[in-house]
């Protein structure tokens, strides 16, 4: 009866190390560090090469796409009055513009450039609480806030229906 | 209206307190006279609660912008169906929409137990209305749906156009439906450890109720992955969120008790597991709503009040807090009559498909909350993200696939060696047979490739199982009755409804397995910005960009559409529209993505930007076997009903055991 219930504390124990070891293991191989732009920049130690993840709002104006190869994107990110440059390879997300809060992915080159192989956009709901901590009160909108900037686009592309 | 929903708020908030408090003194002195006043109450609060939601219902679809939720999640043009569904939109609405389904659930319990087991479903019900009463109070007092606004705007700012979709409507409600369900079966787990009713009880009562809430929250889960797989438009259906997260643990958990109280009911073991899965399971629901409300983790599902997340951070302290000392103090009682015989027995197949699924689920909690504990720690925010669940979660869930081929095969309490030669030689070979089959065929080598081939061969190894389960059964009824292949199929099935159901579940399960390994390891996708009447391949598909187009939708919706013509083998084989949208009134645009699904992969186009000179970004991505997911879903539903099928002969069996307690507790509906 003992040597039935020490075996299966023994064979319990085994599946729960296992577990563990693939936590710790798994933690240890893909974790990344998150900062802010201007903590980052202000660490002691240079992060440059490490996994990354940075969080900062995209400074007005700075984003550049390569004439000859569109998905080819730079852009600064601030945060607190320090910023950082970014490169980034791909599609930009739908809410990526001037002024939006993102996160990116990547790794901090010996040059003090991002290499962002992900750019995140936060969510459209929290970008809604942005504005209510904006205090704007409902009755006060400003209309050019609401304005919708990609309608512009579309008044360049010929009116026809499929 | 307004003034009507607000009141009946507080009408009900303070009904549910007095039966809460009537329950609990009725039960503890015996008193009939407060049972019966008590017993009136699940029934007003639900009224009440049902009046206030049909007010905001009537606030969305009378388009009354003098409520700031309404203003801030509908608009006069929204379509009637997302008006209806802007309920549960935001924060506030989601809440009481909660609140509405608790004691909807509440009021069917009442009317199920109201004559039963005087001793545990007083307690029951009072732990239902205390969970009711911390709603109420967030509805009435943190977050009120009906806050006015004192110079109500002309228009609302309208639903987030993410959310304007089809799943809107679905997702939410059945996701809740699995959360809240939830309650029941933890309820009446702390009803029977007060009243010191420690049997299988509160299990056998609340049986249909966990089916149901798993069922639920399966499907949330699965139409979560879904919306976000068209919606979304990044390719996949599964990110490691941490709301995503919050949804799956509860999952995982809520699975383990599953099987675990079956060796309950069998045995009369795991008393103490049991308890412990419930009350974890409940708290994860809790914690999952902490997590979304409490914005402490960056997620996408983030809503925008953060202080009401440590409402639910106290509330979760305080179940987690009470409910441990309660089991604490009932462990005597609790103590398993019977012992667990040999390693090769179906019971330790529970208890090691009992560790596996709390592992994931416990690998997975880690991984959420790890950035805040390095941050506590260390003093640095250190995140992990799908590398390290995948890391981690695979193996652990291939070793529990095995199980769910193992498990039903092998024998009660000590398996022989001459059983299992019996029972497992045909998967074996098949697995072996598998194995030899897809080595020349399929890509080896890199981690993913090797695990997604293991599991190829698990899972034909488990559905051999599975399917040599219902042959067995079927060939025994053929001999013993004259019946066809499918009536005996049927019969088989349907008189034993809860083992073959589970089968039939099971056999969903592979096969999400199965999409999930294929669409992980085998998927690639392509970007390209390209002129029209440029073209570029991928995976044997040659794509042409034709040209883009534009059209005003409604007087709030421009849609941009890009026109993609692919050929395969030289032929035409589909016409692609991904598009963009946009909404009058939000700022950012919502890519439609256009997906043709077949059994062997899907072809998934993304219109990723647009230039004026009618250039465009696309972006392509062949996902292999994500429609076996959807379909295992859909068997997974299947199963699930068939087991929760009221059953006759299980319902005489009940009743009878009703009778013989109702002679030693007489209901006062016979006083």
């Amino acid at each position: 009866m003992k040597q039935k219930k020490v075996r299966f504390l023994v064979g319990s124990l085994l599946i729960v190390g296992a577990i563990g070891y693939l936590i710790t293991m798994g933690i240890s191989n893909t974790s990344q560090y998150f900062f802010t732009v201007d903590e980052l920049l202000s660490q002691k130690i240079s992060y440059a090469g490490a996994g990354l993840k940075v969080k900062g709002n995209v400074v007005n104006g700075s984003i550049q796409r390569d004439p000859n190869d569109y998905l080819d994107v730079k852009f600064l990110i601030e945060e607190k009055e320090s910023s950082l440059k970014v490169t980034y390879q791909g599609v930009t997300p739908d809410m990526f513009a001037d002024g939006r809060e993102v996160v990116v992915e990547g790794t901090l080159g010996r040059d003090g450039v991002f290499h962002a192989n992900t750019l995140l956009t936060s969510c459209p709901s929290k970008y809604e609480a942005e504005k209510e901590a904006g205090k704007m009160h409902p009755g006060s909108l400003s209309t050019d806030k609401y304005k919708e900037p990609g309608l512009k686009k579309t008044d360049a592309l010929p009116k026809t229906t499929i | 209206m307004n003034d009507i929903g607000e009141f009946t708020l507080l009408i009900a908030l303070a009904t549910a307190i007095y039966g809460c408090v009537a329950y609990i003194m009725a039960a503890r002195g015996n008193r009939i006279d407060l049972y019966l006043s008590a017993d009136k109450t699940p029934l007003i609060v639900w009224g009440c609660v049902m009046i206030s939601s049909i007010c905001l219902w009537r606030a969305f679809l009378t388009n009354d912008f003098s409520l700031q939720y309404v203003w801030a999640y509908s608009n006069i043009e929204l379509d009637t169906f997302y008006k209806f569904a802007s309920f549960w939109g935001g924060q506030k609405g989601s809440l009481l929409f909660w609140t509405l389904l608790l004691t909807t659930y509440t009021v069917v319990v009442h009317f199920q137990n109201r004559k039963k087991n005087l001793r545990v479903v007083p307690y029951a019900m009072a732990v239902l209305l205390t969970i009711i009463i911390f709603f109420l109070c967030l509805v009435n007092f943190s977050t009120n749906p009906f806050e006015r606004i004192p110079l109500p705007p002309e228009d609302g700012r309208g639903l987030n156009p993410l959310l304007q979709n089809y799943w809107m409507v679905i997702h939410p409600p059945t996701l809740y439906l699995g959360y809240v369900g939830f309650t029941v079966p933890f309820a009446f787990a702390v009803a029977a450890l007060i009243s010191k009713n420690l049997d299988d009880g509160w299990i056998r009562l609340t049986r249909k109720w966990t089916l149901i809430s798993w069922f639920f929250l399966c499907m949330g889960n699965l139409f979560g992955a879904s919306w976000a797989y068209v919606e979304l438009g990044w390719g996949g259906y599964w990110a490691w969120d941490p709301v995503e997260n919050a949804a799956f643990m509860p999952l995982l958990i809520a699975t383990a008790f599953l099987h675990s109280v079956m060796i309950q009911e069998k045995k009369d073991m795991m008393k103490v597991w049991n308890m412990s899965l419930i009350l974890l399971t409940f708290v994860m629901t809790i914690f999952g709503t902490f997590i979304t409300r409490s914005g402490l983790i960056q997620s996408v599902h983030t809503f925008d009040e953060a202080t009401l997340g440590y409402y639910f951070l106290a509330f979760l302290f305080v179940i987690l807090f009470s409910c441990t000392a309660l089991i604490i103090s009932r462990l005597p009682l609790l103590k398993s009559k019977n012992q667990l015989d040999s390693f090769l027995s179906r019971e330790s197949g529970f208890l090691f498909n009992n560790l596996l699924l709390l592992g994931i689920a416990f690998a997975t909690f880690w991984g959420t909350i790890f950035p805040i504990i390095s941050e506590a720690v260390r003093g640095i925010k250190i995140t992990v993200g799908p590398p390290f669940y995948n890391q981690v979660n695979v193996p652990i869930g291939l070793a529990l696939l095995a199980l769910v081929g193992i498990g039903p095969v092998i024998a009660w309490r000590r398996a022989t060696l001459s059983n299992l030669k019996k029972n497992f030689f045909r998967p074996l070979a098949v697995a072996f047979i598998t194995a030899v089959a897809l080595f020349p065929v399929i890509p080896l080598g890199s981690r993913v490739e090797n695990y997604t081939y293991i599991a190829f061969i698990l899972c034909a190894f488990v559905m051999t199982c599975i399917l040599s389960e219902f042959y067995k059964g079927t060939a025994s009824r053929m001999g013993l009755h004259d019946e066809s292949m499918f009536g005996a199929l049927t019969t088989v099935t349907w008189r034993n409804k809860r083992r073959y159901g589970g089968y039939i579940v099971h056999i969903g399960v592979v096969l999400i397995f199965a999409g999930i390994a294929g669409s992980q390891a085998y998927g690639t996708h392509v970007e390209k910005h390209l002129k029209p009447g440029e073209k570029f391949e991928i995976r044997g598909y040659s794509i042409t960009y034709e040209k883009l187009v534009a059209i005003e939708a409604t007087s709030v919706k421009t849609r941009v559409i890009a026109q993609l013509d692919v050929k395969r083998n030289g032929s035409h084989y589909w016409t692609a529209r991904p598009e963009k949208e946009f909404y009058k009134g939000q700022n950012q645009p919502v890519s439609e993505v256009d997906v043709l699904s077949t059994w062997r992969e899907d072809l998934y186009m993304i219109l990723a930007d647009f230039r004026d000179d009618e250039s465009a970004t696309i972006k392509v991505y062949v996902n292999p076997m994500v429609s076996w997911m959807w379909t295992g879903g859909w068997i997974i539903a299947f199963g699930t009903m068939i087991s929760m099928w009221p059953d006759r002969l299980e319902q005489r069996r009940r009743l009878e055991r009703f009778r013989r307690e109702e002679s030693l507790f007489p209901s006062p509906a016979q006083e």
